[in-house]
């Protein structure tokens, strides 16, 4: 008689907490499991490691662009926003590059740079190296064979142009990912290359010379 | 009076429905189906494709222990074209050219991660022509024609050959891919403009 009142009530006081146990062993799997797939590395075809790609693509123009008219101009000025550029962007570059090994990604990707999507005033379209500012390499050859005075010019113009496509592919960036790196970096590329747009139309007013249409 | 009247009541009341065991069920099958859905996307993420660096490309000849050397001069290579060995301490800048371009330099931007691309001289126009689209808009890639080459068209990287009968072929554009400072790259970081040569387009 004793014992089986006992039981109905030892039976439920066990229950309870085992219960408890398992609510909480489960919330705490569960909340592990989010925190570990919050912190994955990016797969193929993430806006994120397309950004670091084609990016790149675009730093290394820039870079190439830079460096051939440092070797053949004096002006101070000139000299210095040059090799500014030159090695800010190289180390952009080589950020880049260590995210995508740090992902296991190739730095290479199937497709060829800047040949995705991007984001413009709220519409997705198809995007070409020249609509992102890729000059052509016979632009790009003429700042070794023009007059000295005309190739800075020209340069100007060319990288003007080449800022505003990269200003153009890192707000497309900013509105596909949220990933902190890469927003840092396309936030920082965006504010460095509008101050540097700002400065090349000073330096082509210096000059007498106007920005291409 | 009995020890079960004196003790504070635990469970429903009677004629209560029994509703602890089910809410235990739904926050374990919850917690359950969740986790097997990470594990899923777990699982399914390391298996994916990482096609481009793992995928052998059928043809593809692997010539290793190269030497890595700068030297003046004209070298004498093994491989027609070459794929590695000494080179001229400068590299010769990626891109298309119209005219041969010399080995010592181009071996050098192998190193660097430069997929170089040769075809006949002889290849017909529009082969060319689709040589060039392939090629163009890449970043490390070298395109010339090469006197003597002992197929209508190669694609070299640092250590890797692949011979090829016609322009079309996809497995150009799967080299170019896999090997444009690839996993056979022995100086990852190293550029391809800032060298020699004035390539027409990129």
């Amino acid at each position: 008689m004793t014992t089986m009142e006992t039981t109905p009530n030892n039976a439920p006081e066990r229950g309870g907490i085992t219960n408890i146990l398992v609510i909480v062993l489960v919330a705490l799997s569960v909340a592990l499991g989010a925190l570990w797939w919050l912190t994955q590395p990016p797969q193929e075809g993430d806006p994120a490691v397309t950004f670091s790609r084609d990016m790149s693509y675009h730093h290394q123009q820039a870079v190439e662009m830079a460096l051939l008219l440092r070797d053949r101009t004096d002006d101070p000025e000139l000299r210095l926003i040059l090799i500014d550029m030159a090695l800010t962007q190289q180390a952009q570059i080589g950020q880049m590059s260590g995210w995508l090994e740090a992902w296991g990604l190739p730095i290479t990707g199937p497709q060829p740079p800047m040949t995705g999507q991007m984001t413009h005033g709220g519409e997705t379209m198809a995007m070409t190296p020249e609509m992102m500012g890729i000059q052509p390499q016979s632009e790009v050859n003429k700042l070794t064979t023009l007059p000295v005075s005309e190739a800075e010019v020209l340069f100007l113009q060319l990288m003007i142009r080449h800022h505003r496509g990269a200003i153009l592919m890192a707000e497309s960036t900013l509105s596909q990912t949220q990933r902190a790196p890469v927003t840092r970096l396309a936030q920082s590329i965006i504010a460095g290359q509008e101050s540097e747009i700002a400065l090349m139309q000073k330096l082509l007013a210096d000059r007498g010379a106007q920005e291409l249409p | 009076m009995s020890i079960s009247s004196r003790r504070p009541r635990r469970g429903p009341a009677p004629g209560m429905p029994e509703r602890r065991f089910p809410l235990t069920l739904v926050i374990l099958s919850g917690g359950v189906i969740a986790l097997v859905a990470i594990l899923g996307v777990a699982i399914y993420n390391t298996t994916q494709d990482r096609a481009i660096a793992t995928t052998a490309i059928e043809g593809v000849k692997v010539f290793p222990g190269l030497d890595r050397g700068h030297q003046d001069g004209a070298v004498a290579y093994e491989q027609t074209p070459p794929v590695g060995g000494p080179h001229n301490a400068a590299w010769l800048n990626c891109g298309i050219y119209e005219e041969p371009v010399a080995s010592e330099y181009a071996v050098h931007s192998l190193e660097h991660g430069a997929v170089w691309v040769t075809y006949r001289p002889d290849l017909p126009a529009e082969q060319v022509e689709l040589l060039r689209r392939q090629v163009r808009g890449n970043g490390y890639v070298v395109l010339s024609p090469y006197p003597d080459l002992p197929s209508p068209v190669v694609a070299s990287a640092w250590g890797i050959q692949l011979s090829l009968e016609e322009a079309g072929d996809p497995r150009l554009n799967a080299f170019m891919r896999k090997y444009q400072q690839g996993p056979q790259t022995p100086e990852l970081g190293a550029a391809c403009t800032q060298g020699v040569g004035t390539p027409s387009q990129r």
